[in-house]
C-alpha cells in the first residue's frame, strides 16, 4: 500500500506475510466459520509473539514497533490481515490498548498493557449505541454510588466481546459521556450473526452491573474518542486495501485466463476498462489510506479531516470495486466455494463498521464550519 | 564542502528577497489569461518580466548550466516553488508559456541533440520563444499515430504540407514541435518524424477556433509547403513514435522529473471554496444533498493531490511504470466532470440565467461547457484506461487492424472495412 516502507518495515511486511500463510491461510479460515469466538487462543499469543498488539504501546509496558511510527507498522499489519481476511480482535485491541496508553491512569497501565502485548488479555471497543450511532454513551447510564459504578444500558456492534476479558464501553453520566475499561463478565453478551464470516460482534447489556471507579479513563472523553475513532479508521482503511487489493487481482487472474468467443475474456475492451477504471479507484484508495495512516501517526493538526475523507472514500469505492469484481468474475464469483464473497463480507463491513460515508461527508462539512 | 541544509537556507532567503523586490503578488482567483485575450503590447511586456526571473537564475533552477540552467537540486526547485507561490510569475504565452515549458522543454531535453539543447532551451527559458505543439490532425486524436501530415525531401530541405488542430495557445507562439510522415510504405508508428517549425513563416496559417465556451484558447494551423532543413529535424528521420510517447508521458505527469516551472496542485485546505460560495449564495448551504455534493467534491480533489503524490514520488524513483501517469489524467478526466456538474446542481437556476458583470454562477456554467476538457484532451479517458490495462494490468491488447502493414494500405483498407 505505501510506496515509501523503510526496509525494516518491508522485512516486516514480509515476516507477517510468510506467518499468515503457514499459520491460518485463507482456505483455513473457513474451518473457523462456525467457531463461536472465532479464532483459536493459541494463535492470538503466536501473532502477539509478532508484535501485533505491541505497535501502540509504549517500551515501559513492553510495547514498540518495528519504525517508532506505530501506526504506520500497524497499518502494514491490518492491510496484510485484509489481504488473508484474518480473523481476530487486531483492530479494536489496538484501539483500546492505544486509548490506554494515552488516556489510561497508570494503574490501569501497569495492570492491563503488558496483558495486551503478550496476547494473554482480550480486550475491545464498544463507543456505539444499539443502532450502531456514535452517541457519546447516551445508550448506557453510569450511575456513581461510593467508589462504584452502576452501568445500565446497552452497546451495540462490539467486535470479538465473545473473547474479550475487559471492554472499554462509552457511557454517560448526568448526560456527559465518560469511558470506562469492565470487566466483560459485568455485562450479559448477546452474538450477533455477521455479514462477515471471519469476524463476531455481539450485543453488550448491562443490567446495574456494579463496576469500581476506578475502571473510568482518566482524560477528556471527547478527544480520547477522537482519538480512538482516528487510530480506528487509519487501521480499517489499510485492512480494507489489503481485500481490495486481492480482489482485485484475482479478478485480473481470472480475466486473462477465463476464455469466451475465442479469446481471453481480459482482451475484451468492455472488460479492459471496467478493470482500468476498478484500478484507478484503487490506487486513489490507497492514496487516501496511506495518507489517514500518516496524519494520525503524526498527529498532524488536519488528521480529523483525513481520516474522515479516507473513510468516506474508501468506503464508497470499495463497494464498487467489489461489485465490479464479481461482475467481471460471471458465474463463478457467485459461489460459495470461490473466495470473492469472502472478502465482499470483508470491505463491505469494513466500510460501515467506524462511520458511513453520509455520515462522515457530513463530518467533514462540520469540521469546516459549514 | 558547504553544510546543504545552510546552503538551502540562504537559498530560500534570496529567492524571498528577490520575489518581495520584483513580482507582484497573485490576485486571489486570477485565472490563467487565455491566449486570445492576450495583446501584441500585454505580450511583449510580459516576455521581458520573463527574461528578468530567467536572468536572476530562477527558470531553468536544475537544467544543466551549459542549455541555461542553474543546475541545482530538485530541493532548491521546491523551494522556489514554495516561495514563488503566492506570486504573479510570469507566464507570458498562458497555456503556450506552461507548453513550451513544462512539455515541449523536457521532451527536448531528452531527445535532441546536443547542439540544438544549447541552442534552442536558453531562449525558451528567457521568453525569447514560445513553443507548441503541433499533434493532433482533423483526422488523427486519439490515433495520432494515423496522421496525414506529410514532411517530403527535396534536397537538402524538407518540405511540409498538412494540417493540425487543437494546439492550446499557438496564436502567441513563435514555433511549433511538428510531428509529420516521412515514409508513407512503413508501418503507421515506424515513419513519423519530428520538426521544429517556424510559426512566423508565411506559409503557416494560424487559426483561433472559436470553442463551446465562446472563446478561443485553441488553434488550428494550415501548413503549406513550409520549408525547414537538417537543423530543425529533432532525434531520428522516421524514429519520431518514442520522442511522442516521451512527450505525451511527460504531459499526463509522468516526466515532471525535467519540468523546470512549477510543482504537484498545491492541496486546497478551504472546503471546496467555489461550490460553497454557490451554496451560500443561494442560501443553500444547509440541504443536506447539497453538503453531500460539497463534502464529495473536496474529497474527490484532496485525493487527486494524494495520488498524485504518491505516484510522482514513485516515478520520479523509478521504482514505477511512467505509464502510471495515465492514472493522475484519468483522475482529472473523470473528476472534473464530475465537479463541473456538481457545481451546476448547487448553482441550480443562477447558472443558466444571469446579470452582465461576472458571478460565480457564470463561472460554474462555463465550467460545465469546459467540463470535458481533461476526459478529452492529451489522451482521452479511453485511451488512459488502454494504457493503464494494457501496459500496468497486463491485459492482452487490441487485435490491431493497421499496426503491422504499410500505412499507405492502412488508409486504402479502412475504407472497405467491414464489408468483406
Amino acid at each position: 500500500m505505501d510506496l515509501e516502507l523503510t526496509d525494516d518495515q518491508q522485512l516486516y511486511l514480509e515476516t507477517t506475510v510468510r506467518f499468515i500463510e503457514s499459520e491460518l491461510p485463507v482456505a483455513r479460515t473457513r474451518a473457523l466459520h462456525d467457531d463461536p469466538r472465532g479464532y483459536d487462543e493459541k494463535w492470538l499469543r503466536k501473532t502477539a509473539e509478532l508484535g501485533w498488539f505491541a505497535m501502540l504501546v509504549p517500551e515501559e509496558h513492553g510495547g514498540g514497533s518495528v519504525s517508532g511510527h506505530g501506526i504506520l507498522d500497524a497499518a502494514i499489519v491490518a492491510e496484510a490481515l485484509g489481504r488473508y481476511v484474518q480473523p481476530g480482535p487486531f483492530i479494536p485491541m489496538n484501539v483500546v490498548a492505544a486509548a490506554i496508553a494515552e488516556h489510561g491512569t497508570s494503574e490501569q497501565q501497569a495492570s492491563i498493557l503488558p496483558g495486551i502485548v503478550a496476547g494473554e488479555v482480550v480486550v475491545t471497543w464498544a463507543p456505539l449505541d444499539v443502532d450502531g450511532q456514535w452517541d457519546l454513551g447516551r445508550g448506557l447510564v453510569a450511575e456513581v454510588d461510593g467508589d462504584e459504578v452502576v452501568l445500565t444500558g446497552v452497546r451495540g456492534f462490539v467486535q470479538d466481546a465473545q473473547s474479550a476479558d475487559h471492554l472499554l464501553v462509552t457511557a454517560s453520566c448526568d448526560g456527559e459521556p465518560l469511558q470506562l475499561l469492565v470487566p466483560a463478565g459485568a455485562a450479559h453478551i448477546t452474538p450477533l450473526t455477521c455479514l462477515d464470516l471471519t469476524r463476531r460482534m455481539a450485543e453488550v447489556t448491562f443490567d446495574h452491573a456494579r463496576v469500581p471507579s476506578a475502571t473510568r479513563l482518566a482524560s477528556d472523553v471527547r478527544d480520547a474518542l477522537e482519538r480512538q475513532e482516528q487510530v480506528a479508521v487509519a487501521l480499517c482503511c489499510a485492512e480494507t486495501i489489503g481485500a481490495l487489493d486481492t480482489m482485485f487481482s484475482m479478478t485480473v487472474a481470472y480475466s486473462k485466463d477465463r476464455v469466451a468467443f475465442g479469446r481471453p475474456i481480459g482482451s475484451f475492451q468492455s472488460l479492459k476498462h471496467v478493470m482500468a477504471d476498478v484500478s484507478y479507484y484503487l490506487e486513489c484508495c490507497k492514496a487516501a489510506a496511506v495518507e489517514a495512516a500518516r496524519a494520525v501517526d503524526s498527529r498532524s493538526s488536519d488528521a480529523a479531516e483525513v481520516t474522515t475523507m479516507a473513510a468516506s472514500y474508501i468506503a464508497e469505492h470499495a463497494t464498487e470495486i467489489a461489485q465490479q469484481s464479481l461482475q467481471v468474475h460471471g458465474g463463478i464469483g457467485y459461489t460459495w466455494e470461490h473466495d470473492l464473497h469472502l472478502y465482499m463480507r470483508r470491505t463491505r463491513t469494513n466500510s460501515t463498521l467506524y462511520g458511513e460515508p453520509a455520515l462522515h461527508r457530513e463530518r467533514l462539512c462540520e469540521v469546516h464550519g459549514l | 564542502m558547504t553544510d546543504p541544509n545552510r546552503d538551502l537556507d540562504s537559498y530560500r532567503e534570496q529567492a524571498r528577497t528577490w520575489l518581495e523586490a520584483n513580482l507582484p503578488l497573485r490576485r486571489s482567483g486570477a485565472a490563467l489569461r487565455a491566449a486570445h485575450d492576450i495583446s501584441p503590447g500585454e505580450l511583449a511586456e510580459a516576455r521581458a518580466r520573463q527574461k528578468t526571473v530567467y536572468e536572476a537564475g530562477y527558470l531553468g533552477i536544475t537544467l544543466p548550466v551549459e542549455y541555461g540552467g542553474q543546475g541545482l537540486t530538485n530541493a532548491h526547485q521546491r523551494i522556489w516553488n514554495e516561495e514563488s507561490a503566492a506570486y504573479e510569475v510570469p507566464m507570458p504565452g498562458g497555456i503556450a508559456s506552461g507548453v513550451t515549458l513544462g512539455i515541449v522543454l523536457p521532451t527536448i531535453l531528452t531527445h535532441s541533440s546536443e547542439e540544438q539543447k544549447r541552442s534552442w532551451i536558453p531562449r525558451m527559458l528567457s521568453g525569447d520563444e514560445i513553443w507548441v505543439q503541433l499533434l493532433s490532425e482533423p483526422g488523427a486524436g486519439s490515433d495520432l499515430a494515423g496522421l496525414l501530415t506529410r514532411a517530403t525531401r527535396d534536397g537538402d530541405v524538407w518540405i511540409l504540407n498538412g494540417t493540425k488542430v487543437w494546439s492550446s495557445g499557438a496564436m502567441v507562439a513563435d514555433f511549433g514541435v511538428c510531428l509529420a510522415r516521412t515514409d508513407w510504405d512503413a508501418p503507421k508508428h515506424r515513419g513519423l518524424t519530428w520538426f521544429k517549425v517556424p510559426l512566423h513563416d508565411e506559409r503557416v496559417t494560424v487559426r483561433p477556433i472559436r470553442e463551446i465556451s465562446g472563446s478561443s484558447e485553441f488553434c488550428e494551423e494550415f501548413l503549406d509547403d513550409v520549408m525547414v532543413g537538417d537543423d530543425m529535424v529533432i532525434g531520428d528521420v522516421d524514429g519520431g513514435w518514442p520522442i511522442a510517447n516521451t512527450m505525451l508521458a511527460v504531459e499526463r505527469g509522468g516526466g515532471a522529473h525535467a519540468q523546470p516551472v512549477g510543482g504537484g496542485p498545491p492541496r486546497q485546505s478551504r472546503l471546496a471554496p467555489d461550490l460553497v460560495e454557490l451554496a451560500t449564495r443561494r442560501g443553500v448551504a444547509h440541504n443536506a444533498a447539497v453538503r453531500q455534493l460539497i463534502a464529495r467534491a473536496h474529497t474527490e480533489d484532496w485525493v487527486q493531490v494524494a495520488l498524485a503524490r504518491r505516484l510522482m514520488t514513485a516515478m520520479m524513483q523509478g521504482t514505477l511504470d511512467p505509464s502510471a501517469a495515465s492514472y493522475i489524467k484519468l483522475g482529472q478526466g473523470i473528476v472534473q466532470p464530475e465537479r463541473a456538474a456538481a457545481a451546476m446542481e448547487i448553482a441550480g437556476r443562477t447558472a443558466i440565467a444571469w446579470k452582465r458583470g461576472g458571478s460565480p454562477a457564470e463561472t460554474a456554467a462555463v465550467n460545465y461547457l469546459n467540463g470535458r476538457i481533461m476526459s478529452i484532451a492529451g489522451g482521452s479517458n479511453q485511451i488512459q484506461r488502454n494504457i493503464i490495462s494494457e501496459r500496468l494490468l497486463g491485459l492482452p491488447r487490441e487485435p490491431s487492424d493497421d499496426k503491422n502493414k504499410p500505412f499507405r494500405d492502412v488508409l486504402r483498407d479502412a475504407k472497405q472495412w467491414g464489408s468483406s
